[in-house]
């Protein structure tokens, strides 16, 4: 049976009929059709599904959407505003830290969450900020670059 | 990778959720931070018409400073007990378990209930709940019970639970002075990944000696179950602490106690080895925090 919840995404409120083995991150991409969130694995080890919820990020992929019933969600679409890109995302475009660019909105959310928490995390504290995603590409050199510049 | 069908259901109430899971019987099952549990349905290793969470009931995802002990919730994350500050205090081989378990992103849904549940003989919070003593709280229709953590463990992914009993949460007996204990995982990297190896110390010496009053060893990895390991906590009972003696209690944790397989993740010459070692440097640390 349909249940009916809601959240807010990125500032702004929804209310969804969702099925109860729905999880978050089909929610999000499908049915609300904000496809920054990516799918990787689908069970927790590649975090290319990251989103905030409630001021932790989570693999989204293992959570289902009712339990997010009145949560508050940040997707990496709620990153940028009018004046432009978030720095961390204008840093990542700077340092070269996007090559195909899967693992990028995770990545950015991890290490959203991480500044915000820390604003001046150590060489170890960013890569264990990051260790939950991981990228195919880039050998995470750039990407730990271009969070290290963004580091008060 | 589909999730199967099933009903969702959310009690507020440990009895609530206990009068549903008796009405629903073996159809139904708990859900805490669903790390486990959702993969295992997305890979059909379990099915299940009924999901009864467990996260909106008051309490269980609590830490509580009681006198003389810890009370923490079934529900906390790990995330949670590793920032709590009596676990920072007083805890720190549980807090060094939550800490390497999984990824930070894991960390903030996966609960210590759900690791005990799962009954992984690699389970990272478990070396540490079995030599701090730890008491499992269980609650069924029938009433309220307790188990040693020692005895909980029942096989790989079984436990002493019976199909209605509710984990509450657990009874960690605080440390008595000059006590330390120690974690250590051995992988073959540092975040989501299995343990080869994981071994937790605990010892208490006399005041201003270096004598042994007590001391428990528990291993991962090296058994069907997390095993505690008698043996060597024997040869080091009463005896003076220093190298010679952890080097000889190491070698029976390694020869005497544990029981490892071969896989592809080690062999089982190779764990048995990583078990003297563990031991020996897991003791040494936890005697560095009982006489600081
Ligand atoms: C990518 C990834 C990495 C991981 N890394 C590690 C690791 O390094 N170390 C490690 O130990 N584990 C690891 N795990 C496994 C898992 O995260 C842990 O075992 C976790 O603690 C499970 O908790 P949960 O709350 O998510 O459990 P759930 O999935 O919600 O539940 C697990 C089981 O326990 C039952 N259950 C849960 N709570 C209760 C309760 N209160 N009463 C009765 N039954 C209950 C459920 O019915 C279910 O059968 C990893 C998992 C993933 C996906
Ligand atoms: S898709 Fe969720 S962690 Fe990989
Ligand atoms: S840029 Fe391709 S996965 Fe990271």
């Amino acid at each position: 049976m349909k249940k009916l919840i809601q959240m807010t995404i990125n500032d702004r409120a929804y209310e969804v009929a969702v099925e109860p083995n729905k999880t978050l991150a089909d929610l999000i991409r499908y049915d609300l059709g904000l496809t920054g969130t990516k799918k990787g694995c689908d069970t927790g080890d590649c975090g290319a599904c990251t989103v905030i919820l409630n001021g932790d990020p989570v693999n989204s992929c293992l959570v289902l959407a009712v339990q997010a019933d009145n949560a508050v969600i940040e997707t990496i679409e709620g990153l940028s505003t009018d004046d432009g890109l978030h720095p961390l995302q204008q840093a990542f475009v700077e340092k070269g830290a996007i090559q195909c660019g899967f693992c990028t909105p995770g990545m950015i959310l991890s290490a959203k969450n991480l500044l915000d928490k820390n604003p001046a995390p150590t060489e170890a504290e960013i890569r264990e900020g990051i260790s939950g995603n991981l990228c195919r590409c880039t050998g995470y050199q750039k990407i730990f670059e271009a969070i290290e510049s963004t580091r008060s | 990778m589909l999730l199967p069908k099933f009903e969702f259901h959310e009690p507020e109430s440990i009895e609530k959720a206990l009068a549903l899971k008796k009405q629903l019987n073996s159809g139904a099952r708990f859900l805490a931070g669903g790390t486990d549990l959702l993969v295992y349905l997305k890979k059909k290793i379990v099915s299940t018409d009924h999901v009864i969470s467990l996260q909106r009931i008051d309490g269980l995802g609590e830490i509580q400073e009681n006198e003389s002990n810890l009370f923490i919730g079934a529900c906390t994350t790990m995330a949670a007990i590793s920032r709590h500050p009596a676990v920072l205090k007083r805890f720190c081989a549980l807090k060094s378990g939550a800490d390497n378990m999984g990824t930070h992103l894991i960390r903030n849904r996966a609960t210590i209930g759900g690791n005990v549940c799962n009954a992984s003989p690699a389970g990272d919070t478990l070396p540490a709940l079995l030599v701090y003593d730890a008491v499992a709280l269980v609650e069924s229709p029938d009433g309220k019970r307790e188990i040693p953590l020692t005895d909980f463990f029942k096989g790989p992914g079984k436990t002493d639970l019976k199909n209605d009993d509710i984990l509450t949460g657990f009874r960690l007996p605080y440390p008595p002075d000059h006590s330390g204990a120690h974690y250590i995982q051995l992988g073959k990297r540092k975040s989501a990944e299995i343990n080869v190896v994981n071994a937790a110390s605990f010892l208490t010496c006399e005041p201003g000696t270096s004598n042994i009053l007590s001391a428990r060893i528990a291993l991962g990895s090296v058994a069907p179950t997390p095993i505690r390991a008698p043996e060597a906590e024997a040869a080091l009972m009463g005896r003076t602490a220093g190298d010679d003696t952890f080097n000889a209690a190491a070698e029976t944790a390694r020869f005497k106690d544990c029981s490892p397989i071969d896989d592809f993740r080690g062999s089982a010459a190779y764990r048995r080895a990583m078990v003297g070692v563990l031991t020996k440097r897991t003791l040494a640390e936890a005697f560095d925090q009982a006489r600081a």
